[in-house]
């Protein structure tokens, strides 16, 4: 069922290129996240060159090798992919049934992505996730996680397939009025 | 009347779970967002909290690396590897049991072994203990500290390097190995330990630990690249090698 929904959207080559667009983004973000301050700080001042303005983002894309564990790594990617796949599909289904959006689909995705920024910022030592525990008083609950925050970016990856799976159906149901029994 | 009746029936008993339906988009859209926006502020985006979009180019830059000018100046009582009078420092805000600490030590070692000779860069460490992940980095600083007092400058960076060579990170140190690493390197045992049950280092800690998070620091390590003409640069975890010396010829300009 998802190949077949998944064959539809991706006939469409704009959908392939939203796609594509959404995860190279959602990619970048995280793995430029803890450097955004400094990639401003560069973009914004005049006294810095083209070439190292362009630059330096480039190499900071190396840290998904060294600054990500390997599981943190591959739920990044699987996230930035999936959330592309997800993005696609329900470009689609909205283009062709505004009104019968599958809102628990829609609300997965949200939340999905929701939980993969947390698990995401958690790949550096402490940085978002413990900042925004931190701030909720919660930091101690680190502790508990047996992954210590890479749960987040498990569930979201798990939740951004569900709700892939939730789009498909709905894209493969057929439009029409149910004879009920 | 009887199918009308019927009919208002049928939507009432509908109505409950459609309006819960209609309201799952709003509420998952607000908590994602309030998660989104309350993680990207006060993380990543914490030296640019204070931008205005229209300010002048320069004010921008400054603003935004206004809380990395309070880092505490660079004096002889910092644990500096290599020229103290480089045009380049690196000051890194540090935790011994992070893992991604770990893997930058090393990538730190690369840099000064390329530029650390030609007196171009100077490494200048600083502690971060993350108590919250690691509760035996704290003591570990310590430790440090204690091997600074004994034998300098030189013992300090030795002991650094063996204890970043031997933990297995993440809180997986014995503590009986920190005796061990100060014979290692060659530090008096028993004055070690005497030192590591005091407690003269830990105002000296905590100071890194807030000057690390004044500056900006919300995770380790924690880096900031001082420039030639003293312009700060933030680099936060553990960046790949390139990265690393793009940024000091950026700064050595």
């Amino acid at each position: 069922m998802i190949l077949e929904a998944l064959q539809k959207v991706f006939r469409n080559s704009r959908l392939t290129l939203l796609a594509i667009t959404v995860a190279v983004i959602v990619f970048l973000f995280a793995v430029w996240l803890p450097n955004l301050g400094l990639i401003k700080t560069i973009l914004f001042d005049s006294s810095v060159s083209i070439g190292v303005k362009v630059n330096l983002p480039i190499q900071l894309i190396g840290s998904i090798s060294t600054n990500f564990t390997l599981l943190s790594a591959l739920y990044t990617i699987i996230i930035a992919i999936l959330f592309g796949v997800y993005v696609a599909m329900l470009t689609y289904f909205l283009k062709r049934r505004i009104k019968e959006v599958g809102q628990g689909g829609v609300a997965t995705g949200f939340l999905g992505i929701a939980s993969g920024v947390l698990g995401v910022g958690c790949a550096a030592c402490g940085s978002f996730l413990l900042t925004s525990l931190t701030l909720a008083g919660a930091s101690g609950v680190l502790t508990l996680l047996p992954l210590g925050g890479s749960e987040f970016g498990i569930i979201g990856a798990v939740l951004l397939a569900l709700a892939i799976h939730m789009t498909a159906k709905k894209i493969i149901d057929p439009l029409v009025c149910k004879v009920e029994a | 009347m009887e199918h009308n009746t019927e009919h208002e029936t049928k939507t009432l008993a509908t109505s409950s779970p459609a309006l819960t339906n209609a309201l799952t988009i709003p509420i998952a859209v607000v908590i994602a967002g309030v998660l989104i926006a309350g993680a990207v502020i006060y993380s990543g985006g914490k030296n640019d909290s204070s931008n205005t979009v229209n300010a002048p180019q320069q004010q921008q830059v400054a603003q935004q690396t206004g809380d990395l000018e309070k880092m505490t100046p660079i004096t002889s009582s910092d644990h500096i590897r290599g020229n103290p009078d480089a045009p380049v420092k690196i000051v890194e805000y540090s935790d011994t049991e992070c893992p991604f600490c770990k893997r930058f030590h090393t990538t730190m070692q690369e840099v000064m072994s390329e530029y650390g000779k030609d007196g171009k860069v100077a490494w200048v460490y600083r502690h971060f203990p993350l108590d919250q992940l690691h509760s035996k980095a704290r003591k570990e600083a310590i430790a440090l500290e204690c091997a600074n007092e004994q034998g300098g400058n030189d013992k300090f960076w030795s002991y650094a390097d063996r204890l970043y060579e031997v933990t297995p990170a993440n809180n997986g140190l014995d503590p009986a190995e920190l005796p061990k690493i100060a014979q290692y390197v060659g530090l008096d045992t028993v004055k070690f330990n005497t030192c590591l049950g005091s407690a003269k280092y830990n105002k000296h800690i905590e100071d890194e630990v807030q000057n690390a998070q004044t500056t900006g620091g919300n995770g380790t390590p924690w880096s900031i690249v001082v420039g030639k003409d003293g312009k700060k640069y933030p680099l936060s975890g553990a960046q790949p090698l390139s990265a690393v010396k793009q940024l000091i010829d950026l700064a050595s300009k």
